[in-house]
């Protein structure tokens, strides 16, 4: 299997507060890979570094064997990286159809669009199982609404690699394994690799192939979903503080 | 800053991304035409005069949307574009003796070109500081013309310029003809925003508005698209500022200071932005209501600054906003 | 001559400062680019006028008319207006160059656009350095040094001072601990008020009262803002006075038709390396 991104020696100082230091890891292209870690631990960080957000204080990313560091995020969007963010992002004002029609255009910019490219902004809004939505304006949805809308439009601007912040975030469990569905599908059927932090373990568990922990900005462990569950660093890092006073 | 990640704050309760243009407004559009068209024919050269300057405006306001309205950034030296395109188109044809129809389009280029130069850095600029730059932008291009007295002849203005050449047999010397030119131009212009806005571009311009970052985070450089929609823009207003300066035939430097781009902001906001149409209608009320309250010039500016804060009040995005609450808003 | 340019630039440049100290507080705690304020600058200047010309008063009275006013009417339009619209940044700028846009043609309407020359209240000057310089010039300096110290003593030593401050640094956590956002606001913008005011009565003997008067000064304030830096009351004293000095100077050595354009070049050059302003508090 091939490495589809690497991390090396990844930092991120904020005048003085390392929120990610000395961070390695790569990824095997068409996997599940999920990070976790207590609240702090630099996750949305390292996720803001590979997507551009923000530029690494030091260390490497590379994407396809190619250096991203520092890249605009649009430029690493264009490269096949898409992302969705911690605290929903969208554009209000827009219908679904034209929100993933957005996506779309972004990575096909023509004065006119195709007719191909709005049917496969119709067969996103299938699998995403947004179809009836698509002429509702997206600030009238619910949050629930507006992550898998995020997700769509991510889809629609055809990733290689998707990152995921706390999709799962404020779901009920119907819906969690609607979505763990379909970021199966998205993996398995479309060999879309998949990056996921999360905090719902369920979900941690039962998608990731492999788990990477955070913990204060450093990467304290490393493994299969069982292995990582039975470490005793990873226990204390998130019982840490209840352990002592136990 | 965190007042400022909310560009969508002046758009009304119902923004449209594409203009459908319904059967019932084509009606509106058709009447409006042919007023504009039959006015040469009957009504006074004073009530020409007006028509001629509503129009003119009715552009300036219309691709001042552009940039303000369908992208984003809030801009206020549109009056300092316009000027630009005047002079220089003035400039062309008196002193390098270039026939109108080679300096109309050469304004709008250079003044495109212009906006190029001056937004490219300027975007850039974090929170309020974009927009407080083009308000000194636009008294520092005043400056610019008000003192260059060897180009511009300074506060004395320049006179005498041209009108267009005849062109396939028709003479523009008279006012009728001249009318009937910008009436084409106007056309034009609207059309073309008309169909930028409702394009692929367009839908990208409005995601850049409707959220920067998202927009970013899929893939548009966003930074390209700002400065490519402010340089349409400003080209526009050049072109527009070149048909003024023949058609009046006389160019003063307060025609084109800071209350210039004042107006059109007044009118575009008045209109609803991100509209097209709004900044269009608001221009055209706008004008008129200036022109019926002409005997009391001072008076005028105060009730469009009263007139713009209460639109700020009641319904930010003016009166195509209306038009939307009143058809009862997208559910 | 060249003493004569720097007196000038100096005294222009302190009343650059004065509004600048407001702009600077109301565009630091509230966002907002207090544009109403060169407006503000153009009634109190009037009220100063009719004061004096009218009413007969002494100039140190004009003065806190001028205040009083500036800080009546900066009150009002943040009590009513600006906050409608907190969180909307940009209607809350529009509103504000509106209410500039108002005043001013108020002023042209009521009062012509004819300039008003302001009676000298304290004829004589006094010889420094060899050259003469005008009482109601040293008054200009005087007053505004006396008030630039007040300023930083209210909001070094007082309690709303240090509400001003704490608010300055992080809103939200100021609101969690109990800070007042309202009265902080409105003191903010009556500070504002206040400083523009007096400037607009300080300078007016010097210069005339005329209905744009307000225009320029504003179009500098900003730029000192920016230069200066956020929530440092010494780089607005510093900034202002630079650029008063660079406009004085630059008017006979480099050119007098753009001495008004130095400003703007000033801004252009430091916005230009600095995207967030020269202390980066954007």
């Amino acid at each position: 299997m091939s490495t589809i991104l690497s991390i090396k020696k990844l930092r991120k100082e904020f005048g003085g507060v390392h929120a990610v230091d000395n961070v390695d890891f790569t990824v095997d292209r068409g996997i599940r890979l999920g990070i976790i870690g207590p609240n702090g631990a630099g996750k949305t960080t390292t996720f803001n570094m590979i997507a551009g957000a923000f530029k690494p204080t030091s260390g490497r990313i590379e994407f396809k064997e190619k250096r991203i560091d520092g890249l605009k995020p649009h430029k690493i969007s264009q490269m096949g990286i898409g992302r969705t963010f911690q605290n929903v992002r969208s554009f209000k004002g827009l219908t679904v159809f034209e929100h993933v029609l957005a996506g779309n255009l972004a990575h096909n910019t023509r004065f006119t669009p195709k007719a191909e490219q709005y049917q496969e902004v119709e067969n996103i809004l299938e699998m995403t199982n947004l179809a009836e939505m698509r002429d509702v304006t997206v600030q009238n949805l619910t949050i629930a609404y507006q992550r898998r809308i995020e997700l769509a439009t991510a889809l629609a601007t055809k990733p290689e690699l998707l990152l995921l912040d706390e999709l799962m975030a404020g779901l009920t469990y119907v819906e969690i394994d609607k979505t763990l569905n379909l970021l199966r599908h998205i993996n398995e059927e479309m060999g879309i690799t998949l990056i996921v932090v999360e905090h719902v373990m369920k979900v941690i568990m039962e998608l990731c192939m492999h788990i990477i922990v955070l913990n204060y900005g450093e990467k304290i462990a490393e493994g299969t979903p069982k292995e990582v569950a039975n470490n005793p660093i990873v226990i204390e890092a998130y019982l840490g503080e209840e352990a002592e006073y136990a | 800053m965190r007042n400022m990640s909310n560009k969508t704050d002046l758009v009304g309760k119902s923004p449209r991304a594409t203009i459908k243009v319904k059967s019932r407004s084509l009606i509106i559009i058709g009447v409006v035409l042919i007023i504009l068209a039959v006015i040469p024919q009957i009504a006074s050269d004073y009530i020409i005069y007006v028509a001629t300057i509503a129009m003119l405006y009715a552009v300036l306001a219309g691709s001042y949307d552009l940039t303000t309205g369908y992208t984003g950034p809030l801009t206020f030296c549109h009056g300092a574009f316009y000027g630009v395109g005047a002079y220089t188109s003035a400039l062309l044809t008196l002193k390098a003796g270039f026939p109108f129809w080679v300096a109309f389009p050469i304004s709008g280029i250079m003044v495109f070109f212009f906006g190029m130069i001056v937004g490219y850095p300027a975007l850039r600029l974090k929170g309020h500081y974009f927009a407080v730059t083009t308000f000194f932008f636009a008294h520092f291009i005043y400056l610019v013309i008000l003192n260059s007295q060897g180009l511009t002849n300074g506060p004395l203005g320049l006179r005498n310029i041209s009108p267009p050449e005849s062109i396939l047999g028709i003479s523009f010397k008279s006012l009728q003809s001249s009318y009937y030119l910008i009436f084409v131009f106007g056309i034009a212009a609207v059309v073309f925003l008309y169909f930028l806005v409702n394009s692929g571009i367009g839908k990208i311009l409005v995601s850049i508005r409707e959220n920067d970052e998202l927009a970013e985070a899929i893939g548009i450089n966003t930074s390209f698209y700002k400065v490519l929609a402010f340089s349409i823009g400003a080209g526009i207003a050049g072109l527009t500022g070149s048909l003024f300066a023949h058609f009046f035939r006389l160019l003063h430097p307060t025609t084109f200071a800071w209350m210039t781009s004042e107006m059109v902001v007044i009118m575009a906001i008045v209109g609803g932005l991100g509209t097209l149409f709004g900044p269009i209608i608001g221009a055209g009320v706008v004008t008129l209501i200036l022109e019926l309250m002409r005997f009391a010039p001072e008076l005028r500016f105060i009730i469009w600054s009263v007139a713009l804060i209460a639109v700020l009040i009641i319904e930010p995005g003016g009166l195509m906003g209306i038009a939307g609450r009143i058809r009862g808003g997208k559910k | 001559m060249v003493f004569q340019q720097i007196i000038n630039g100096i005294i222009i440049g302190s009343s650059y400062s004065l509004v600048a100290l407001g702009l600077n507080l109301i565009w630091s705690i509230t966002d907002i680019p207090d544009f109403s304020q060169g407006g503000i600058y153009i009634i109190a200047a009037y009220t100063g006028y009719f004061a004096v010309k009218l009413a007969n008063v002494p100039f140190p009275v004009a003065i806190l008319l001028g205040m009083c006013a500036g800080a009546a009417i900066a009150f009002c339009f943040e009590r009513f207006l600006y906050r409608r619209w907190t969180g909307k940044g940009r209607i809350q700028l529009l509103s504000a160059i509106a209410l500039f846009f108002l005043l001013a043609n108020l002023a042209i309407l009521m009062w012509t656009a004819k300039a008003k020359f302001f009676p000298t209240y304290l004829p004589g000057s006094v010889s420094l350095f060899g050259f003469m310089v005008s009482y109601q010039r040293i008054v200009v300096l005087a007053v505004s040094a006396i008030l630039f110290v007040l300023v930083y003593l209210f909001i070094q030593r007082t309690k709303i001072g240090k509400a001003i401050r704490a608010a300055s640094q992080d809103r939200e956590a100021a609101e969690v601990v109990g800070i007042n956002m309202s009265t902080v606001y409105s003191m903010v913008f009556m500070i504002g008020g206040a400083l523009s005011g007096t400037a607009a009565v300080l300078i007016s003997p010097l210069y005339s009262v005329f209905p744009t008067m307000g225009e320029l000064p504003l179009l500098k304030s900003l730029v000192v803002v920016v230069l200066g830096g956020f929530g440092s009351v010494a780089g607005v004293l510093v900034g202002g006075i630079g650029l008063g000095l660079l406009e004085s100077l630059g008017a006979v050595y480099i050119s007098a038709a753009y001495q008004h354009g130095f400003a703007f070049f000033i801004l252009i050059i430091v916005l230009l390396f600095f995207p967030r302003g020269l202390f980066g508090k954007v």
